[in-house]
């Protein structure tokens, strides 16, 4: 009895790994290909002073990370990287928290806000950096209509042409397209909140801001946490909106690391120094992103999210 | 606040909930109610300005346009679109939006589906190994191997092929949609599968007529939101179609803004053109789209 039984298990055992291995077997070898094997060959170019043209690439050692270290341009894009970082992580954070907490409280046609609001993040990034070009055109913008009509003509200017507010005009438009995945986020991480604590703060005599900061924030921490992160990785591999926007200028008041390294390898044909530009975008996100793959998996928010 | 701890029978603790909620309803003064719309439609009319003026300056008139590109609404006329699809070659970059973004979302979905299922229920030696080889792509960022492939491709003779890109957007979305589905794989329960063994399905029937009808939630949120993810994809047809051909809506914009500055009418024409599949999309299947994206925060 016990013979055929344990035969018939293995067999299903062996059934079931070949079946496990057929079915992997094209996700691997496209895997493999367009993204290990490139993620090696990374690797590998920040170690040579290639140029792009086919043929042999010269081996220079650390050279291209000892160049990045004292690269001026560099660090002027790294720190625009920092202020995208701050800004875009603080600005969604602080917006989506006050309108999903407002819409939690009971508003009518609270799912027809949350849609509205998630709608921009799921244009194109073209189509959002061309129409907020617009609404910045120095002479028939909106922006600066707006402000004349209120009479602040004097803060009027070619939004994206001025070195001084070009990053910031850039990081709004993007700010624009991402405060509503926000909203959305938190409010699902508020459907786990636990109504009665915060109906109890309010019997004992909290306030709206009270209860938010002691009652309602502690129970969201996670997802507070996580959004942060989030919006912090997209800070540092931002690349598509500026790229869209202002290509990086004027000059290079918005350039940040994405851009220095696209131009370096696609204009200037320094494949291996640009590599290794990519390369650093790669190490300053991937502790974020581990830390908000733990985050998820803790949270299991795709069951509470749709 | 003491006595449910201590005594917790089961109506207690109902009771403080349903007095505060009725307690709450009644004690919000409409003026209250009034300001809290006021700031959720102001952010509803910031989200929906933009695209109003691309609406706006689609539909205008050429002489409009010239003398008042962004008036809400000053005239009405087609000629716009007229213009982009004779003038530019916006048919051909529809179509091939439509080439770069159908097949290779059904690609995704399917292989995803089978591989998301082996991970999930098939053990087969090396397995763990294999599945982090997947999903480290969802640590690094897409941009990190960009340039590296650029030079693949162009060594493989798919740079500026159709082939190539689409090879390139498949394997981009690969790791994200495997994570996925093997997720909705790891819920289903083992007796499904057993009991479709008693009864003499093979392995192969076991996923494909027991198990895979249960996951066509997943399936559809990942196509969906792989679909969008392809349509809206930038930089990898900026990079590998350099030449031109088959350029989506989505560079095709990007030439035809950064090229000429004047043209604004056709411009906001193909924008909305571009727009309009998103919205739809939105619109029938937002459900999927929302769960798909709050899944696809762990891309970063």
């Amino acid at each position: 009895m016990a013979g055929p039984t344990t035969g018939a298990v293995s067999a299903t055992r062996r059934a079931q790994a070949r079946l496990g291995l057929a079915l992997v077997a094209p996700a691997v070898v496209l895997v493999v290909t367009f993204f290990l094997f490139p993620l090696g060959s990374a690797v590998y170019y920040s170690l040579t002073s290639w140029d792009g043209a086919p043929g042999s690439a010269p081996f220079v050692g650390l050279a291209n990370y000892t160049e990045m270290l004292g690269d001026a341009e560099m660090w002027h894009a790294l720190s625009n990287n920092v202020v995208w970082v701050v800004i875009g992580a603080v600005a969604p954070l602080v917006i989506g928290l006050v309108l999903a907490v407002l819409l939690w409280s009971g508003a009518r046609g609270a799912v027809l806000y949350r849609l509205l609001y998630f709608f921009p993040r799921v244009l194109p990034g073209v189509v959002i950096g061309i129409v907020w070009g617009w609404i910045y055109d120095p002479i028939n913008g909106w922006l600066n209509r707006m402000l004349e009509a209120v009479g602040l003509g004097a803060l009027t200017r070619g939004w994206l042409g001025d070195a001084n507010v070009a990053l910031y005009a850039v990081l709004f438009a993007a700010i624009w397209a991402t405060f509503g995945f926000v909203v959305v986020i938190f409010l699902a991480a508020l459907q786990n909140v636990d109504i009665e604590l915060v109906d109890a703060a309010r019997l004992d005599g909290a306030n709206a801001v009270q209860r938010l900061w002691h009652v309602i924030l502690p129970q969201i921490a996670p997802v507070f946490l996580m959004v942060t992160t989030l919006t912090l990785v997209g800070g540092i591999s931002v690349f598509d909106i500026v790229f869209i926007m202002t290509g990086g200028g004027p000059g290079n008041a918005t350039e940040v690391l994405g851009i220095y390294s696209f131009e370096t390898a696609f204009q200037l044909n320094r494949v291996g120094y640009g590599t290794t530009l990519a390369l650093l975008i790669t190490v300053l996100s991937v502790p974020f992103v581990v830390i908000i793959n733990r985050l998820q998996r803790r949270l299991a928010l795709n069951e509470t999210g749709a | 606040m003491a006595a449910p701890v201590t005594e917790p029978t089961p109506s207690t603790p109902a009771l403080p909930e349903a007095i505060g909620r009725t307690d709450r309803k009644r004690r919000r003064p409409l003026a209250v109610r009034l300001a809290k719309h006021l700031v959720l439609l102001a952010f509803v009319v910031l989200c929906l300005f933009p695209i109003l003026l691309i609406v706006s300056t689609a539909f205008k008139s050429a002489e409009d346009v010239t003398v008042d590109p962004f008036g809400l609404f000053t005239s009405f006329s087609v000629e716009n679109f007229v213009d982009a699809w004779t003038e530019g070659q916006f048919g051909s970059y529809l179509w091939n939006s439509a080439l770069l973004s159908v097949p290779t979302t059904i690609c995704t979905v399917l292989l995803s589906t089978a591989a998301g299922y082996a991970f999930a229920r098939c053990p087969f030696p090396g397995r763990q190994v294999v599945f982090y080889l997947i999903v480290v792509g969802l640590l690094v960022p897409p941009f990190t191997i960009m340039i590296p492939l650029y030079y693949q491709l162009r060594q493989m003779a798919l740079l500026d092929t159709l082939w190539g890109v689409q090879l390139v957007l498949v394997s981009g979305t690969l790791a994200f949609g495997t994570f996925f589905m093997r997720s909705f794989f790891q819920e289903l329960p083992t007796e499904l599968e057993q009991a479709a063994r008693v009864d003499g399905c093979s392995e192969w029937s076991v996923f494909t007529r027991v198990m895979l009808p249960l996951v066509r939630a997943g399936m559809a949120a990942l196509g969906v939101f792989t679909f969008l993810e392809n349509w809206n994809n930038f930089l990898v047809p900026l990079l590998y179609l350099p030449s031109g051909e088959y350029r989506p809506l989505t560079t095709g914009l990007f030439v035809f803004a950064s090229g000429r500055t004047t043209d604004v009418g056709p411009l906001a024409a193909v924008a909305l053109i571009t727009v309009l599949p998103v919205m739809a999309v939105f619109v029938v299947a937002q459900r999927q789209v929302v769960r798909g994206f709050i899944a696809g925060a762990v891309k970063g």
